[in-house]
């Protein structure tokens, strides 16, 4: 549940593409309470994603200002470190290295910090236990479910303690009874770890479970409820 | 898991794609080590022709091809140490024996500064072609020849010989055996090692003993020249050729050994480029390995870069990943080359021409793997690092 001010400030935000014939985003505005979960539901090509790829800097608005964490993204060059410090991504496809273990994987965001070796092991397994994962930790993830595949996503997510997470269409390549886990899994660790979850869904039902609710039509805040 | 070990463990996600880009860098490395080795062997070879003892200056006929295949009147030996810087003069008479019933003099062909060697009908483990010297026991310095395991033969002595290391291990022969030379059985007294692959693969008797043997009464091919300490080798040479004007021509030492390095250097020159050329081709295979493997990897770099990765450690991630192959190739193609070397030296020249092992060789190796490396991967890291994290995740 949302604990204060405004994580999230986002002023008259434009983002086009193909040389401004695509207009993502169109002059939206959005307030975004710490502590708060929030699903953004929209039809294809409204600009859901393309909002939550500017939250999460990875990519930079036209116009507009959107402040994130207290960093203003437009006026900031080297983005990598709040991406490292503030967010964690939650992609619809786990997007795991398959070539590492299940622990690698979730070690891989804390690289850019100071952490030692063995710091980094001690975190990452802290995650995958409360993901209840830390018997596969040794695993390549091809050996796992999709669903357990997703935790280890999750886990890689949260590993740097960061403020805010982003999970695009999270259960979106899974059955709805593993999305249904893995959904209270996000929800359990947003009440658990305290961090403001952001989470962008077409499917009405994994909407209903947020706080709050922002339908994007043509790259503008519709309603909220 | 720590940077160094992602690194490491990155190239062979795709075991075939990295064994032949190892393989490709490989065979240059190898063509480096391999010709280096033995350029390098030959190098050592001619150097330790220019030993403390060994005659600065050569005296031949004028006109001769080679320094076996002229004839000098023996009282010329005596005569030139009455040359200005002149310390000590032995003449040489040099011979091959071509058959064990047969010999010839002045076959030999062009050479160094005590003997030459042909490997003849026989093959290095025949005495055919064995190169036979004649020369006075206690002069043997000037050829080079220090020490000897067992004893001289005698000035006079019709059936003793000193043999070589590389005839001894070549034809199994100790001190006391012996050996038929110009149909006439000689005992080996000692054996000797100079260092220089030639002489050490010839016979030394008494001077007198292969006149006699080929009908060459005094006679010699080669007068060996050692100077004062104070005296200057090229004034020596140009006196003695000034005394003897038409009929005796000079060759020292350092020009021979120049010579032959020289005509190294020409071989280094076309090592490196057949090298180079080695390298090319192999980098151009790292390059297309490590440019597929970041194609292969958008969607991944993406997510490095969605998880805080900088632009710089995926760079270096990447061109970490392919000096890795390279440095690989290199331990590889070394190993290769070094066991390619021994067994093809030892199996076509007898072991007369050792391999050096000089560290440079195998340091130079490594770092023309190092900079392969690096080249090769420039390009892919920097595109790597600059793909845009959106379109890198949208990649499929």
């Amino acid at each position: 549940m949302s604990t204060g001010g405004n994580i999230i400030e986002i002023h008259e935000l434009k983002k086009s593409y193909d040389d401004g014939k695509i207009k993502a985003l169109n002059g939206l505005n959005l307030e975004v309470k710490k502590g708060e979960f929030l699903s953004i539901m929209g039809p294809s090509g409204s600009g859901k994603s393309t909002l939550l790829n500017m939250i999460g800097a990875l990519d930079v608005a036209d116009e507009g200002t959107i402040k994130v964490a207290g960093i203003d993204l437009m006026k900031t060059k080297e983005l990598n470190e709040f991406r490292s410090q503030e967010i964690g991504f939650v992609f619809q496809m786990h997007n795991l290295i398959p070539n590492l273990t299940v622990l690698e994987n979730v070690e891989i965001p804390m690289y850019e910090t100071d952490l030692s070796s063995s710091q980094m092991r001690e975190r990452a397994m802290e995650l995958l236990k409360a993901v209840d994962l830390e018997d596969k930790a040794d695993q390549i993830p091809t050996k796992l479910s999709g669903g357990e595949r997703q935790r280890v996503a999750i886990a890689r997510a949260l590993v740097n303690r960061p403020s805010i997470i982003l999970a695009d269409e999270p259960t979106g390549s899974l059955d709805s009874k593993t999305g249904d886990v893995i959904l209270k899994l996000l929800s359990d660790l947003h009440e658990k770890e305290n961090v403001t979850l952001v989470m962008v869904t077409h499917e009405p039902y994994v909407g209903n479970m947020a706080e709050r609710i922002v339908n994007v039509l043509d790259g503008k805040i519709q309603n909220q409820k | 898991m720590s940077y160094l070990k992602l690194i490491l463990k990155n190239p062979f996600r795709n075991k075939t794609r990295g064994a032949l880009a190892i393989v490709g860098i490989a065979i240059g490395i190898m063509v480096i080590v391999a010709l280096g080795m033995v350029t390098g062997g030959l190098k050592e070879s001619t150097t330790s022709t220019l030993k403390a003892g060994a005659a600065e200056i050569n005296v031949m006929q004028t006109g001769s091809s080679s320094m076996g295949s002229g004839r000098v009147n023996e009282s010329r030996v005596t005569e030139l140490q009455n040359i200005s810087g002149v310390k000590e003069t032995a003449g040489l008479l040099k011979a091959t024996n071509t058959s064990t019933s047969g010999s010839s003099v002045g076959t030999s062909s062009t050479g160094t500064t005590s003997g030459t060697t042909s490997m003849g009908s026989g093959g290095p483990n025949s005495l055919g072609g064995l190169s036979v010297t004649g020369m006075d026991p206690g002069k043997l310095s000037l050829a080079g020849i220090e020490n000897v395991t067992g004893s001289l033969y005698s000035a006079t002595s019709e059936n003793q010989v000193i043999i070589g290391k590389t005839v001894s291990t070549n034809l199994n022969k100790s001190v006391g055996d012996t050996v038929n030379l110009f149909g006439k059985d000689f005992t080996i007294t000692g054996i000797f090692e100079t260092g220089n692959f030639m002489t050490d693969a010839g016979v030394f008797m008494s001077l007198t003993t292969l006149q006699n043997l080929t009908s060459n009464n005094n006679t010699v091919s080669t007068i060996a020249v050692k100077i004062n300490q104070d005296a200057n080798t090229t004034e020596v040479s140009k006196s003695i050729e000034t005394s003897y004007p038409n009929e005796l021509s000079t060759t020292s030492a350092e020009a021979i050994a120049g010579r032959m390095n020289s005509a190294l250097s020409t071989i280094d020159a076309a090592t490196w480029a057949i090298s180079l050329l080695a390298i090319v081709i192999g980098g151009v295979g790292v390059i297309n390995t490590m440019i597929m493997s970041v194609f292969e990897r958008t969607r991944e770099i993406g997510v490095l870069k969605a998880v805080g990765w900088k632009e710089r450690r995926i760079l270096g991630m990447i061109l970490g990943e392919s000096v890795v192959l390279t440095l690989i190739a290199a331990v590889v193609g070394t190993i290769v080359a070094v066991v390619g070397v021994v067994v093809l030296l030892s199996l076509s020249f007898g072991g007369t021409i050792e391999p050096s092992f000089a560290p440079g060789i195998f340091l130079e190796a490594f770092v023309v793997a190092f900079v392969v490396g690096i080249i090769g991967g420039l390009y892919p890291a920097y595109r790597a690092s600059r793909l845009s994290p959106t379109e890198a995740l949208r990649y499929e």
